[in-house]
Formats: C-alpha cells, sequence, structure tokens
C-alpha cells in the first residue's frame, strides 16, 4: 500500500524540484546563490507554519510518540552547506552539468551506504542486483540528459 | 582541479544526508514538522553566514518574477514528501525515483519553454530512466 504510493509520489517530487529550482534561481539571476537560499528558507519556513496550521485543525490531539534526538533537527544545515557548495563548483570548469553528474554520483554513492548499514536511525536495508541495476539504468540515462 | 569535484561530489552527498536526518525527525514528528525545522534551522544558518561573511545582497534587493516567491513553498512540500519517503522506502529507492522525476520534468520544461535543441539524446537518457524505473518496480 505504502508503495503503491511511494513510487509516483517520488517521481512527482522530481517534478516538483524542478519547478523549485526554476523559481529560485530567479533571485540568483539578479541576487547571489546565498540570497536565493536565504530566501527559499526564509519563505519556506512561513509556508512550513501554514501547511503545519491547517494539517492541524483537522486533527485530533496525537498520541505521544518518543522524541527525536536533538541531532534530528540539523537536516537544515546540511542542507544549506550543499548550496554553498554547488554554487562556487557551478562557476569552476565543472559548470552546471559537471556539479549536477557528480552530484548524482554523490546521492547516489551516500544513498547505499545509508540504506546498506542503516545510518541515522532509520531501518538498514539490503540493496538487491535488480536496484544496483535499476540505479545505473537511471544513472546513465540522467547523465545522457545533463550532458546532451 | 580537486577541490570542485570533491565538493560538487559532496553537494550531493549532503542532499541524501538531510533526507536521512529529516527522515529520522519525521518519524519522531511529522513529514511536515521535519520540513518545519530544516527550514527554519536553514534560515537562522544562511542568515548568520551572511552576518558574518556578507554577500546576501549586494546590489540591493534583487528583483525578480513573482513566481520566484513560491521556491520556498515547492521546496518545502519537496522536503516533506522526502522525510516521508525515505523513512518507508529507503534512501536508495527514494534517490532513484526523485532523481528520475527531476531529469523527466526538466526535460518536458525544455521542451514547454523551447528551449531544447539536440532531442534525439535527450530522449534516449528519458528512455532509459523509464526503463531503470520499471526494473526498479519489479524487483520489490
Amino acid at each position: 500500500m505504502t508503495n503503491r504510493l511511494a513510487y509516483p509520489l517520488a517521481f512527482a517530487s522530481g517534478g516538483l524540484l524542478t519547478l523549485m529550482v526554476l523559481f529560485n534561481g530567479q533571485w540568483a539571476r539578479e541576487g547571489t546563490p546565498l540570497f536565493a537560499s536565504w530566501m527559499a528558507h526564509g519563505t519556506g519556513t512561513a509556508a512550513a507554519l501554514v501547511f503545519l496550521l491547517l494539517l492541524r485543525l483537522g486533527r485530533r490531539p496525537s498520541e505521544t510518540r518518543r522524541p527525536a534526538p536533538l541531532w534530528a533537527y540539523l537536516g537544515g544545515l546540511s542542507g544549506a552547506v550543499t548550496v554553498m557548495l554547488t554554487s562556487t563548483t557551478v562557476n569552476s570548469f565543472l559548470a552546471l552539468s559537471g556539479t549536477l553528474a557528480l552530484g548524482l554520483a554523490g546521492q547516489a554513492g551516500f544513498s547505499l551506504l545509508s540504506d546498506r548499514f542503516g545510518w541515522f536511525g532509520l531501518p538498514a536495508r539490503r540493496i538487491g542486483g535488480t536496484d544496483l541495476a535499476a540505479l545505473a539504468l537511471i544513472l546513465a540515462g540522467s547523465l545522457l540528459v545533463i550532458f546532451t | 582541479m580537486l577541490q570542485p569535484i570533491l565538493f560538487a561530489f559532496l553537494g550531493g552527498a549532503l542532499v541524501s544526508v538531510s533526507r536521512a536526518i529529516n527522515g529520522r525527525l519525521s518519524l519522531a514528528t511529522s513529514a511536515m514538522t521535519a520540513s518545519f525545522w530544516n527550514h527554519l534551522v536553514g534560515f537562522l544558518f544562511l542568515s548568520a553566514v551572511a552576518l558574518l561573511w556578507g554577500g546576501l545582497m549586494p546590489g540591493g534587493w534583487p528583483d525578480a518574477p513573482v513566481t520566484a516567491w513560491f521556491g520556498g513553498t515547492l521546496g518545502v512540500l519537496f522536503v516533506a514528501s522526502g522525510s516521508w519517503l525515505v523513512a518507508r522506502i529507503g534512501a536508495t529507492l527514494t534517490a532513484m525515483l526523485v532523481i528520475a522525476g527531476q531529469m523527466v520534468s526538466g526535460v518536458a520544461l525544455d521542451l514547454a519553454l523551447g528551449q531544447s535543441d539536440n532531442l534525439l539524446p535527450k530522449a534516449a537518457g528519458v528512455a532509459l530512466i523509464l526503463a531503470g524505473m520499471m526494473l526498479a518496480r519489479r524487483g520489490r
């Protein structure tokens, strides 16, 4: 049941990402990448508050869950550093295409390790041959899209 | 030579790191709560960076189309869905499917904006990506 919903959701969220990059990039065209990311995080914080209020209006008081460790609140640091790193590399010899391609490699490599060993308190998962073949096809196709 | 390569690779790895961390937070709270903290912490951190190093608005407040104001909202939905997904189908499958969606929609957007030349290799790339997605689905 989860999977049936998860596949199309994940694919659609990639489309959301394309639009997000387009819109955030409109700030960076005349401002700096730092300004673009700062604005995206600021307006995002406000938007998330609105979403949370809307979600909570129709909900009964939720059951108490075990609290998250403190580090789990720091995911935003990682995202902010990503912007700082990639805004330097797109202006290097790598350009946008090289930055994207190496970024995909970094994502794929780290995800495989994270799943295999169950990092960050998420369940460990076995990665099979089919998964690796699927990953290889998607990465190969992505490289074709990026570099042509 | 080596530094940009390392930075770009690290940038990608950090995308997976933040998705996993937010996923962990979503298990204890909710996907939208995780997205809220992600944005608030990122905003405070970037504000501190801007105060220390400057470079936020060297040319004054930049002029941008109204759509620029909605990038952050899309980001909130993106982070919330990523947190929900990574805790359920794992980091690799989430990354794979998000990348697939990003690439295919990117090609579609270029087509829609009429910025697309060299269509044949891009179509081949999309075909490979779709084949990979079908394979991933069979593997379950």
